[in-house]
C-alpha cells in the first residue's frame, strides 16, 4: 500500500466514492462483521436461555476440549485431506478441460461441449449424490459396465470401502464443477494475442509448444488468483456430500469439520463447542489466504488485496 | 427498449414482492377461527390449507392448526436451530430432542390444564402422569401413541420382529420357526429354489438397514432373542433388578456371528451396510426382499400400498413377523401388549402461544368421539358408511380414496401428531382407528396372508408372533430415558459415543474376513467409550423407577 | 483465431487430435448421461426403476412422477417466491456488487486497499449459523421475504469478477468524462456500466442460480411461514415425506397408492428445477466467455 496524500479536496473530489464505501461499510459490519460477536460464546458455556451476557465463561475450556478430542483430531485430517484433494483435481481439471477444449477447432463442436460441461453446476448437491449414489449402487450403470467387460466378478458395494470414499468425493466435484469452472479459463485464453501462436508457428513450434510456452504462461495470473482465493477454503471440504453420501461404515473419514460441528454444535445443543470448531476453521483460513496472496505478490503476480 | 422492459418487470416484482409484505402482517385469527401453529420434528406429509375435515373441524371446535413437519436436516438439528433462533411454534413435538425444548424452558406445563380438560387428563392413569413429570415435578409433554381407549383392539404388530414372506412359509408348508438357524435356513431354501421374481429381478433373502437412527434394525435384535421386551437400549433383568448390557452378552455375539455365517454365504445383501432408508423402502417394495428385521411401522405404509398396487399381495409378498429367539423353547417378548408409555417425547404448548388455554381445551375438543371420529375415519357416508348394529365400514372404493395421496392432502386431517387413542371407541362397538376395525383388517386382507393366518391358526399379526401376553413392567420401556440423555452427563457422552461406535462396527464385524479378531477390534473400541458409564445411569434410573 | 493456425499436421498434431477428440467424447457421455438417465427415470414407475437397468429411455412410461411433482400444494406460490427472490435478489446483488467494484476499481480512491480487504475478509470469516439467525431475527428479517435477498448481497467471488473486468477497462474514458465535469455516480451509470454488460450477465447468471437453487435459508428462517417458502424448499419437503407413508401415527395405509418412490420423484424435481435454468442460459451464455475475467489485466 502506497502513502498518498490526503487531503481536502482530494476527499471532496471523491464525495460519492466515500460516501458509497460509508455505506459498504456499514452494511459489511452488520451482516458480516456483527455475527462475529457470536465467537464470545466459544468462550462461555453458552444457553440460550441466558443469552450472551448471562452464559457461565468458561475461558478456554472449549479449545482444550477441542484439541484432545480424537474425534476432532480426525474430522481434521478429513477435512484438510478431501479439501486439498478437491482443490487440486477440481483445479487441474477445469484448465486441462479448457485447454483442450480450446484445441477445438469445429466451432460447433466447442460451443455444443462447453454447453453440455456446464449442466451439472446447476444441480444441487442433494441430487448429485443422489444420482451418484444410484450409478454407484450395486444394479447401478458402473457395476454393470464393470461386471459385463469383465473387469468384476461381481457387484461391488463402492461406499462400503474406506479407500474409495475420497476419490468418490472428488469424482463428484470434479463432475459438478470442471464446465463451470472452466469458463473463466477458456475467457483467458480467449483473450491471448493470436500473434503469440504465430510466432510459435514460426519457429516451428506444434501444439504442445503452443499449449506450454503461451497458453499456460499466459492463464497464469489467472490460475493463481484463484487459486489463492480457494486455499483458504481447503477447511471448507464440504458438508453436504459428505453428510449425503456417508455412512457408518465410512464415518472414520467421511467427517469433515463441517458435520463435527452440526452433531455436537446442533445436534448436541453445545452451541459453543461448535462455535469454537468454526473459529478455529475462519483463523487457518485466514493465515493460509494472507500466506498465499503475500507469497503470490512476491512472485510478482497480482494479489487479491 | 430491452431495457425499460426489464426495469418495468422489476418494479412490478418489487411492488408484486412489497404486496406480499404487507399480506404477510395480518395473520393469527382468521374470522373466529383461532390460527395455530405446529411443529414436527419427524418428516410427514403436509396437508393443503384448504384440507376439507380440518376447516369442518375448525368449525367446530374454533381452533386451526398449521403443522409444519422435518425437513432435509435431524430432529436434533431442527430443534438445535429452532432453540438458537428463539422463534417456536405454538405447539411442537421435538422428537428425540424434547429434553433440549425443556431444560430452555419454553414449555407450558399442562398441570393447571388436566384439571379443567377432561378429555386430556383422561389419556393416562395418575400413574402414567406421573411417569411423564419432569425433574421440577411438572407435566410438559403428553405422548401420543400406543395408548388404548378400553379394549385393546391391535390387529397389527406394531414393533419391531424377523419379518418374513407370506409366500416363503407357504412354499416350506408352513413351518415352525422359531430360532434363527431355522429362520436363515428357510429364506436360503426359497431363494435356491426361486432365485428369481417374475419379472426377472433377482431375490435378496435378508437384507438389513443401517441408516442413521434406524440401525436399530441390526443392532437391538439381541434383547429380544434372549426373551427380553423392548426396553431399547439394555436388557432389565427382573430377578434382581439389574441392568444388562445386551451389546456384549453371549447371545449378542451368537447373533452377529451368524449374521457374519450368513453374509459369507451371500445370503445377506452386499449393499445392506451402506443402503439408504430410501433405498431400502424401495427394495422391499419390489418384493424381492424375503425377509428382514425392522420396526412395523418403519416399512409397512410404502411397502404394502406398493404391493397392492402391483399385485404383488397376491403372490405372497406380504410380510408376517416371526417370534424368533436364539434357543428353541424360550419365551419371547416381541410383541408389547400393554400400552407403551414414551414419557420421552410428546406434543407440547410453547410459551410463544398467546393463548394457551385454547392451544389445551383444542386437544381436549378433539379427543371427543365426534371429532376423533372425524380425524381417523372420516366424514360418514363419504369416507365410511355405518351399518345397522352402528358398526363402522368402508368400502373398497372408499379404502382406495382414502390411501390417495392428493386425497389424503385436500381431504383427510388427522392431526397425526396431537394426543388420540387406540382401542375401542366410546360407543363400546367401534374401534378407535380404522385398521383395528376386525372388520376392516379381514377385508383388507390378501388371500396369501389370509392363508397363512388360517395355517397358523392366527387371527392377527400379535397371534403371528406368539408373545407372552403380560403386564408391562413399571420402569418399561427404559428407552424413554436414554432417548433423553444429553451429553451434559458422562452417561449421555458414552451413550452418543457408543451409538458412533456400534454404527461403524456392527455392519463390519458382519462383513469381516475374521469375525473373531473383528469381534476383538469391536470390543476394545465399544469398551473404550466407558460403556458403563452409561450403564450406571441407567441402573439409577431403573432403581428410581421400580421404587 | 482458429483459423490463423495452418493445419500443419506433423504426426503429433495428429495423434493429439485424436486423444482430444476422445477425451472430450469421454467427457461429454460422463457429463450428459446422467442428466439423460435422470430425464428417463422422472418418467418411469418408480417400483420399476428400483430394479435398475434403465438407461436413456423410460421402460414403463408414466407421468405419474411429474404429477406427484406438480400436485403438490404451494408449489405455485413456491414458485412465485422464488421467482421474486431469484429477479430481486439478482437485481439488488448485481447493483450492489457492481457499485462496489465500481469503488474499489477507482485507482486514484483513497481507502482502496482497505475497503478491498475488509470484503476480502468477510469471505473466510463468519459468525456462524447461530448468531446470523440471532442476528437476522433481531433485525426483524426472519419470517419475512427480505431475509432471502438483503442480507448476503456481497459476494466477494463476484465482486472480484467484477473489479477484474472494470480495471480491464481504458482509463482514458473515465479521465475524458472527469475533464467534461461528470462526477463519479454519472461515470458509474453512463460510461462503464453500458461498458461492462457482459461481466454483468455472467454475474447475474452466478447470483441467479445460486437464489433459484436455495432453500436451506428458507428452512431455517421460514420454516413456520408456508408464505415465503420457494419452490426448491416445497421439492425437498416432498422428497423427505414421500417414503414416510405410515409411520406410528398416520396408519390407513390400506388400498393402493400411487407408486413413486424418492428415486423417480426426485428425478422429476430435478427436471422441474433445471428446466428454467436451461431455458434461461443460452440467452446469457454468448456473454459469459467475455466476461469472466480475473486475474491480470491486460493494459
Amino acid at each position: 500500500m502506497k502513502a498518498k496524500r490526503i487531503s481536502w479536496k482530494e476527499i471532496k473530489r471523491q464525495k460519492f466514492l466515500m460516501i458509497c464505501t460509508a455505506c459498504f461499510v456499514v452494511y459489511g459490519i452488520i451482516f458480516y462483521y456483527l455475527p462475529l460477536a457470536g465467537w464470545i460464546m466459544a468462550f462461555q458455556n453458552y444457553k440460550p436461555k441466558d443469552g450472551f451476557l448471562g452464559s457461565e465463561f468458561v475461558g478456554l475450556e472449549k479449545f482444550k476440549f477441542l484439541f484432545s478430542d480424537a474425534t476432532f483430531l480426525q474430522v481434521i485430517r478429513n477435512t484438510l485431506a478431501m479439501g486439498i484433494l478437491n482443490l487440486v483435481a477440481t483445479f487441474v481439471m477445469a484448465i486441462v478441460f479448457a485447454i483442450l477444449l480450446n484445441e477445438v477447432r469445429l466451432v460447433v463442436g466447442k460451443k455444443l461441449v462447453q454447453t453440455i460441461s456446464y449442466l451439472p453446476h446447476f444441480l444441487s448437491w442433494i441430487i448429485v449424490t443422489g444420482i451418484l449414489h444410484d450409478a454407484l449402487s450395486s444394479t447401478g450403470v458402473v457395476n454393470e459396465l464393470l461386471t459385463n467387460w469383465g473387469i468384476l466378478d461381481g457387484p461391488v458395494n463402492f461406499f462400503a470401502n474406506k479407500s474409495y470414499f475420497w476419490p468418490i468425493v472428488a469424482f463428484a466435484n470434479v463432475w459438478k464443477e470442471t464446465g463451470w469452472n472452466a469458463i473463466v479459463y477458456l475467457a483467458a485464453i480467449t483473450s491471448i494475442d493470436p500473434g503469440l501462436y504465430e510466432a510459435v508457428t514460426i519457429d516451428g513450434g506444434g501444439r504442445w509448444a503452443k499449449i506450454r510456452h503461451i497458453t499456460l504462461p499466459s492463464i497464469k495470473p489467472t490460475i493463481m488468483i484463484l487459486l489463492i482465493m480457494n486455499i483458504g477454503n481447503v477447511l471448507n471440504a464440504g458438508f453436504e456430500v459428505q453428510y449425503l453420501l456417508g455412512n457408518g461404515l465410512v464415518k472414520s473419514v467421511s467427517d469433515t469439520i463441517d458435520i463435527y460441528t452440526l452433531t455436537w454444535g446442533i445436534s448436541q445443543n453445545d452451541y459453543s463447542l461448535g462455535t469454537a470448531a468454526g473459529i478455529f476453521k475462519s483463523v487457518v483460513a485466514i493465515v493460509l489466504i494472507f500466506a498465499a496472496n503475500k507469497f503470490a505478490k512476491r512472485n510478482g503476480e497480482q494479489g487479491m488485496f | 427498449m430491452k431495457k425499460a422492459t426489464w426495469q418495468r418487470v422489476a418494479a412490478a416484482l418489487l411492488m408484486a414482492v412489497m404486496l406480499l409484505g404487507v399480506a404477510g402482517c395480518s395473520k393469527g385469527e382468521d374470522g373466529d377461527i383461532i390460527q395455530f401453529t405446529m411443529f414436527g420434528a419427524m418428516p410427514q406429509p403436509e396437508i393443503n390449507d384448504d384440507n376439507e375435515i380440518m376447516n369442518l373441524i375448525a368449525e367446530k371446535v374454533g381452533v386451526k392448526v398449521k403443522e409444519t413437519w422435518l425437513t432435509g436436516q435431524t430432529a436434533a438439528e431442527a430443534i438445535g436451530t429452532i432453540i438458537a433462533g428463539g422463534d417456536y411454534p405454538d405447539f411442537i413435538d421435538g422428537g428425540e430432542a424434547m429434553m433440549a425444548l425443556y431444560d430452555e424452558g419454553v414449555l407450558v406445563p399442562w398441570d393447571d390444564y388436566l384439571e379443567k380438560y377432561p378429555n386430556l387428563k383422561e389419556l393416562f392413569t395418575d400413574q402414567e402422569w406421573d411417569a411423564l413429570r419432569q425433574d421440577d415435578g411438572k407435566i410438559y409433554w403428553a405422548n401420543q401413541f400406543q395408548n388404548n381407549y378400553g379394549e385393546n383392539r391391535a390387529t397389527t404388530h406394531n414393533d419391531e420382529a424377523f419379518w418374513i414372506q407370506v409366500r416363503v412359509l407357504e412354499w416350506a408348508g408352513y413351518p415352525e420357526i422359531n430360532t434363527l438357524d431355522e429362520y436363515y435356513d428357510v429364506l436360503t431354501r426359497y431363494a435356491e429354489a426361486n432365485p428369481t421374481m417374475a419379472d426377472g429381478t433377482k431375490v435378496i433373502p435378508y437384507t438389513m438397514l443401517c441408516d442413521d437412527w434406524r440401525y436399530f434394525c441390526i443392532e437391538n435384535a439381541p434383547q429380544f432373542l434372549d426373551g427380553y421386551p423392548n426396553d431399547g437400549s439394555v436388557i432389565v433383568d427382573k430377578e434382581n433388578l439389574k441392568i444388562v448390557d445386551y451389546n456384549t452378552t453371549p447371545t449378542a455375539k451368537r447373533y452377529f456371528t451368524k449374521l457374519n455365517e450368513e453374509y459369507k454365504k451371500g445370503t445377506i445383501d452386499i449393499e445392506f451396510a451402506t443402503q439408504t432408508y430410501d433405498e431400502y423402502i424401495a427394495k422391499l417394495s419390489t418384493g424381492a426382499v424375503l425377509g428382514m428385521c425392522d420396526q412395523w411401522w418403519d416399512f409397512y405404509g410404502t411397502v404394502n400400498d406398493t404391493f397392492k398396487q402391483q399385485g404383488l399381495d397376491l403372490l405372497g409378498c406380504n410380510y408376517v413377523p416371526l417370534g424368533l429367539t436364539i434357543d428353541e423353547g424360550m419365551d419371547n417378548r416381541w410383541h408389547t401388549y400393554g400400552d407403551t408409555l414414551n414419557v420421552s417425547c410428546g406434543i407440547a404448548v410453547t410459551t410463544s402461544c398467546k393463548d394457551p388455554d385454547a392451544a389445551f381445551k383444542f386437544m381436549n375438543d378433539i379427543l371427543d368421539q365426534e371429532i376423533h371420529d372425524l380425524r381417523f375415519w372420516g366424514i360418514k357416508d363419504v369416507d365410511y358408511l355405518v351399518d345397522e348394529d352402528g358398526m363402522f365400514y368402508k368400502t373398497p372404493e372408499m379404502r382406495m380414496q382414502w390411501a390417495d395421496k392428493s386425497y389424503q392432502a385436500s381431504h383427510r386431517c388427522l392431526y397425526a401428531y396431537m394426543p388420540q387413542w387406540r382401542g375401542t371407541s366410546r360407543d363400546g362397538k367401534n374401534a378407535m382407528m380404522p385398521e383395528e376395525q376386525t372388520s376392516e383388517f379381514f377385508s383388507d386382507l390378501a388371500e396369501p396372508l389370509r392363508k397363512c393366518f388360517e395355517a397358523y391358526g392366527a387371527n392377527n399379526y400379535p397371534d403371528m408372533i406368539g408373545s407372552v401376553v403380560e403386564e408391562n413392567a413399571p420402569w418399561f420401556p427404559m428407552y424413554s430415558y436414554s432417548n433423553a440423555m444429553t451429553t451434559a452427563t458422562p452417561g449421555g457422552v458414552a451413550w452418543t459415543k457408543m451409538g458412533e461406535v456400534k454404527h461403524e462396527w456392527l455392519p463390519r464385524i458382519v462383513m469381516a474376513d475374521d469375525f473373531e479378531a473383528a469381534w476383538e477390534q469391536y470390543m476394545a473400541a465399544y469398551n473404550a467409550v466407558n460403556p458403563q458409564d452409561f450403564l450406571s445411569e441407567m441402573q439409577e434410573e431403573l432403581n428410581r423407577r421400580a421404587s | 483465431m482458429s483459423k490463423q493456425w495452418k493445419p500443419k499436421s506433423s504426426l503429433g498434431d495428429k495423434v493429439f487430435v485424436v486423444c482430444n477428440t476422445i477425451f472430450l467424447a469421454a467427457f461429454v457421455i460422463i457429463t450428459l448421461y446422467p442428466v439423460l438417465n435422470t430425464v428417463a427415470l422422472s418418467f418411469n414407475n418408480g417400483i420399476d426403476a428400483v430394479r435398475g437397468g434403465i438407461h436413456l429411455l423410460p421402460r414403463v412410461f408414466t407421468l405419474q412422477n411429474y404429477k406427484t411433482v406438480l400436485g403438490q400444494q404451494n408449489i405455485i406460490t413456491g414458485a412465485y417466491i422464488s421467482v421474486a427472490r431469484t429477479v430481486v435478489g439478482t437485481i439488488l446483488a448485481l447493483a450492489a456488487n457492481a457499485l462496489l467494484a465500481y469503488v474499489v476499481s477507482r485507482k486514484r480512491f483513497l481507502f482502496r486497499s482497505q475497503l478491498s480487504l475488509f470484503w476480502v475478509i468477510t469471505m473466510y470469516v463468519s459468525g456462524g449459523m447461530i448468531p446470523t439467525l440471532i442476528l437476522y431475527r433481531n433485525l426483524g428479517l426472519t419470517g419475512t421475504f427480505w431475509v432471502y435477498v438483503i442480507p448476503g448481497m456481497i459476494s466477494v467471488f463476484n465482486m472480484l469478477v467484477l473489479r477484474t473486468y472494470m480495471m480491464g477497462l481504458p482509463e482514458g474514458l473515465e479521465e475524458s468524462a472527469q475533464i467534461d465535469g461528470a462526477n463519479d455516480f454519472t461515470i458509474f451509470v453512463r460510461i462503464i456500466s453500458p461498458l461492462c454488460k457482459p461481466v454483468y450477465a455472467t454475474v447475474a447468471l452466478f447470483v441467479a442460480v445460486g437464489q433459484w437453487n436455495s432453500w436451506f435459508d428458507v428452512m431455517l428462517y421460514n420454516r413456520m411461514n408456508t408464505k415465503y417458502t420457494t419452490l426448491q424448499y416445497e421439492l425437498m419437503k416432498l422428497l423427505s415425506s414421500v417414503m414416510q407413508q405410515g409411520g406410528s401415527a398416520s396408519s390407513a395405509g390400506q388400498g393402493a397408492a400411487a407408486a413413486v418412490t424418492p428415486v423417480t420423484v426426485r428425478a422429476a424435481a430435478t427436471v422441474v428445477t433445471m428446466l428454467p435454468i436451461i431455458c434461461l442460459y443460452p440467452f446469457l451464455q454468448r456473454y459469459f466467455v467475455a466476461g469472466m475475467t480475473l486475474g491480470s489485466v491486460k493494459e
